[in-house]
C-alpha cells in the first residue's frame, strides 16, 4: 500500500500557475477517486463489461452511484429498459445540482455549458460549489479544470479496476461500501446546523419508507425533493420565527456543546 | 453477486449510449436555462438542502434497504458499524481519502469477526 499524505498546508503563492493551483484544489478529490475508481472497474468487470467499456463509461456517464448501479443491476439480470428507467431516476438529482451551480455561471457561452455539464458529478460539484461560494477569484474555467482532473482520474482508477478484476478474486459486497463511505463523508461535510441533521433524520426515514412503497430507486427521488422542501420549509419558519433558535446555531469542530439544546424562550 | 451476465459488449454499449443520455440531460438542461433567466431565492433555499437529503437517502439505501426485495433490512451489522466510524473519522479528519479507506478497511475486518 503506498501512503497518501493530505496536500501540505502552504500560504497560496501567487504566481503559481492555474494548472497546479486547481489541481491542489482538486487533488483531495483525485486521490479518493483511486480507491472508489478501483472498486467501481473491478465490480464492472464482473458484471461483464471489457476495460475498454468499463473506460468509455466513466467517461460518458461519469457518476459512481450509476456505474455501481449499473454493475448490481447486470448481475441480477435486469433488462436494458429498467436499468436505463433506473439510471435516469438516479441522474435526475443532477438536475438539482446544476440548478444550483448556474448562478455562478451566468454568462458563459452554451458551448461550456455543455463541456461543464458532461463532466459535473457529486463530488466535484461538491469542491466547486464550495469554491464558488467562498472564493471570489473561482469562475467557470477554474471549476471545469476541477472536473476534468476528477474525470481523468476516475477514468483511470476504473480502466485500472477493470484489469485487477480480471486478474484477482475480491469480495465484492466489501468493494462496494466504498461508495457508501463516500456519500457519509459528504454528508457531514454538509452538516452545518443542527437542522440540518434533523434533516439527515427525516430523509433517511422518508427514504425507507419511499424506497419500500415503490420498490424503487424512485423512492430516492421522491424522499429527497419532500426531505429538502421540509428543510427548506422548517429554515424559512424558523428565521422568521425564532431567528436566535438553537437549530439555526453553527456547529463547530469537535466538541460542540450538547447542552444548548434547551432554547430560550422568545416570542 | 458473481453470477456472470450474459449480455454481448454491443448491448453493453447501447447500454452506455442510454445512460449518457440519461446522465447528461438532467445536467444539462437546468444549466442552460438558469444561467440565462433570473433563479428565484427560494429555489437557492431550497436547493440547499437536496445534496444532503439525497446523499442520506442514498447511504439508507445501501446499508438497510435489500438490492433486490427493496425491504428494510437490519442483517448488514458490519456495514451499519463501518458507516458509524466513518461519520466519526468524517467529522475528525474531514478528509475525504482517509474516510473511504478507513471506511473500506473497518468493514473488511468487522465482516471477518462478525
Amino acid at each position: 500500500m503506498n501512503k497518501r499524505r493530505p496536500n501540505p498546508k502552504r500560504v497560496p503563492d501567487p504566481n503559481e500557475p492555474l494548472w497546479r493551483s486547481t489541481l491542489r484544489v482538486a487533488m483531495p478529490l483525485n486521490l479518493s477517486y483511486i480507491p472508489i475508481g478501483l472498486a467501481c472497474g473491478i465490480l464492472l468487470h464482473a458484471a461483464g463489461f471489457n476495460t475498454l467499456l468499463t473506460g468509455l463509461v466513466s467517461l460518458l456517464i461519469f457518476s459512481g452511484g450509476a456505474q455501481f448501479l449499473i454493475a448490481t443491476m447486470l448481475t441480477i439480470n435486469s433488462p436494458l429498459l429498467s436499468i436505463v428507467l433506473m439510471l435516469f431516476f438516479l441522474e435526475l438529482r443532477y438536475a438539482l445540482l446544476s440548478s444550483s451551480l448556474s448562478p455562478y455561471l451566468k454568462g458563459q457561452s452554451n458551448r461550456f455549458l455543455f463541456i461543464f455539464a458532461i463532466s459535473l458529478n457529486d463530488e466535484n460539484y461538491a469542491i466547486n460549489y464550495l469554491k464558488f461560494a467562498t472564493d471570489k477569484k473561482w469562475t467557470g474555467k477554474e471549476a471545469l479544470m476541477v472536473e476534468h482532473y476528477s474525470l481523468l482520474f476516475w477514468a483511470m482508477s476504473n480502466v485500472i479496476g477493470s484489469l485487477i478484476g480480471s486478474a484477482l478474486k475480491i469480495d465484492l459486497g466489501i468493494v462496494n461500501f466504498a461508495l457508501t463511505a463516500l456519500f457519509l463523508y459528504m454528508i457531514v461535510m454538509q452538516i452545518k446546523n443542527r437542522l440540518t441533521v434533523v434533516i439527515c433524520l427525516i430523509s433517511g426515514v422518508l427514504a425507507a419508507v419511499c424506497m419500500m412503497l415503490t420498490k424503487s430507486t424512485l423512492g430516492l427521488v421522491i424522499s429527497t425533493i419532500i426531505s429538502s422542501l421540509i428543510g427548506f420549509g422548517l429554515e424559512t419558519t424558523l428565521r422568521k420565527r425564532l431567528p436566535d433558535s438553537h437549530w439555526l446555531w453553527k456547529l463547530r469542530g469537535p466538541g460542540a456543546k450538547q447542552s444548548a439544546v434547551e432554547s430560550s424562550d422568545e416570542k | 453477486m458473481s453470477t456472470v451476465n450474459t449480455w454481448t459488449s454491443t448491448q453493453h454499449f447501447w447500454l452506455i449510449i442510454l445512460g449518457f443520455f440519461v446522465a447528461f440531460l438532467p445536467r444539462f438542461i437546468p444549466l442552460m436555462l438558469f444561467t440565462k433567466r433570473e433563479i428565484p431565492e427560494w429555489f437557492n433555499e431550497w436547493m440547499k438542502f437536496v445534496p444532503v437529503s439525497l446523499f442520506t437517502a442514498l447511504v439508507v439505501k445501501d446499508v438497510f434497504i435489500d438490492s433486490k426485495s427493496y425491504q428494510l433490512m437490519f442483517t448488514q451489522v458490519p456495514e451499519m458499524l463501518a458507516a458509524v466510524i466513518v461519520i466519526i473519522i468524517a467529522y475528525r479528519t474531514r478528509s475525504m481519502a482517509i474516510s473511504v479507506i478507513t471506511g473500506l478497511i473497518g468493514v473488511f475486518l468487522l465482516s471477518m469477526v462478525i
